[in-house]
């Protein structure tokens, strides 16, 4: 928790300090522009949005300015800070930036300045008409009480995070967004990685079915060996009766056939033709059935050979 | 505590990390998914074969299928010798029609066709056949 750190005011005078554990870092006047209105606005998203336009001619033109914005009875605070400004005093001043968690605006706590702080010998924060100012210490009552330090309770419950200002990549709205993004394929990427695994699951129900109708199949060596027993013999029979049935397909008118012989391995048809017309038909037929063809000398027959 | 200086750069390199495993991870799932698909589809291919072969080449019923063959044509021109799982039939003085009938019978009945001949005498057929299933 931010509120558990050490609190400590920087301001233009003070002292180097040199940080070995984490802390808080209240910022004085001399850090930020404050600004008061009286605006009909009930978000503060919506105030942040018009506080560049408020500032406009109070501040200095070419730098980049933060804003933190809230609203105190009637009237709006607008605060506008340059991060880079902070960050380069921080430094000067000898602290290192890691060891910055949040820093706070003196301004948040305007309440607690009702006894003038101290800043030195110089200067003190003071709360005048509700903002804090810093005046000269000579401008105070003598018989004013000062107070010399803060502790805790002067830590706000709201700061400005400095992760993301010194020399990060990314500022803390980027890493969200980044981070959300990717969280968010990351997340798309391993229900779908999960959904895969479980269809793969789903795929096998098909096979199971077959297996309980066929138990016998569910051995891969017995069904090695039917194929290999049936297989071989499918593709030899189918063969004799395709080769048959494209032999019939070459009877037509005018052809007769004579004789037929098919066995195991071969087969020879002789076809008897009518006439030369025919012949050559069947001839044509026989080669596009990719047949051997050979006719019988002295006449129109023709011998067809092949081996299955 | 140099990591709280590049915490955000920490963070948006970690959310990357896990977007990286969890599309490798999806990657995997999908390459392991196909292949197992790959499997169980050659092994249901595989199946569906066996059954298929099983039914046709294995038929308890082809012996009664193969009788056909000797009531198809009129019994005096058939010689039938039948034995175990192996036919020879001779056929004899066959019609074209006949001998078209008994061919396109033969060739719709799972057997191992060992011989088929055809002779044209005159104007009839005659035709052997040996086969077994």
């Amino acid at each position: 928790m931010g509120n558990n750190k050490e609190l400590l005011l920087v301001y233009s005078g003070m002292q180097h300090v040199a940080l070995s554990e984490d802390v808080n870092v209240m910022l004085t006047p001399q850090l930020y522009t404050l600004k008061k209105e009286a605006l009909p606005l009930s978000y503060a998203y919506q105030a942040k949005k018009i506080a560049p336009s408020l500032f406009e001619g109070l501040l200095e033109e070419g730098r980049q300015y933060d804003y933190m914005v809230w609203k105190e009875k009637e009237e709006w605070v607008f605060l506008a800070y340059d991060m880079q400004r902070i960050t380069a005093f921080l430094e000067e001043k000898g602290f290192a930036l890691e060891h910055v968690s949040k820093l706070f605006f003196a301004q948040q706590v305007v309440d607690l300045f009702d006894t003038p702080l101290a800043l030195g010998a110089e200067s003190a924060l003071v709360s005048l008409d509700r903002s804090v100012v810093l005046v000269p210490r000579s401008a105070l009552r003598e018989e004013e009480d000062i107070s010399w330090s803060i502790d805790k309770r002067f830590t706000p419950k709201k700061g400005v995070l400095l992760q993301g200002a010194y020399g990060s990549l990314f500022s803390v709205k980027q890493t969200v967004i980044l981070a959300a993004a990717f969280g968010l394929f990351a997340l798309m990427f391993f229900v779908e990685g999960w959904r895969y695994s479980h269809d793969a699951k789903a795929g096998d129900s098909q096979i199971e079915e077959l297996l309980e109708a066929y138990p016998s199949l569910s051995s891969k060596y017995t069904r090695d060996s039917i194929i290999s027993k049936y297989r071989a013999l499918d593709t030899m029979e189918r063969k004799k009766r395709e080769t048959i049935k494209a032999l019939s397909t070459m009877i037509f008118k005018g052809v007769t056939l004579t004789s037929f012989a098919m066995d195991e391995k071969s087969f020879n048809v002789a076809f008897s033709c009518k006439d030369d017309r025919v012949t050559k038909r069947l001839k044509v037929l026989a080669k596009e059935n990719r047949f051997n063809i050979s006719a019988v000398p002295g006449s129109n027959d023709l011998t067809i050979e092949g081996s299955l | 505590m140099i990591w709280k200086r590049y915490q955000n750069e920490l963070l948006v390199l970690f959310a990357f990390v896990m977007m990286l495993a969890g599309f490798a991870y999806k990657n995997s799932q999908i390459s392991a998914q196909l292949e197992q698909r790959s499997g169980a589809n050659s092994s249901l291919l595989e199946i569906k074969e066996v059954i298929a072969l099983k039914k046709i080449w294995s038929d308890k019923k082809t012996t009664q299928k193969i009788k056909k063959l000797q009531t198809l044509i009129p019994e005096s021109k058939v010689t039938w010798r039948s034995k175990s799982k192996k036919l020879t039939a001779s056929y004899k003085g066959l019609t074209a029609s006949e001998l078209n009938k008994l061919v396109m019978k033969i060739l719709n009945l799972a057997v191992e066709i060992q011989k088929l001949e055809v002779k044209k005498t005159a104007s009839s057929y005659d035709v052997e056949f040996k086969c077994k299933w």
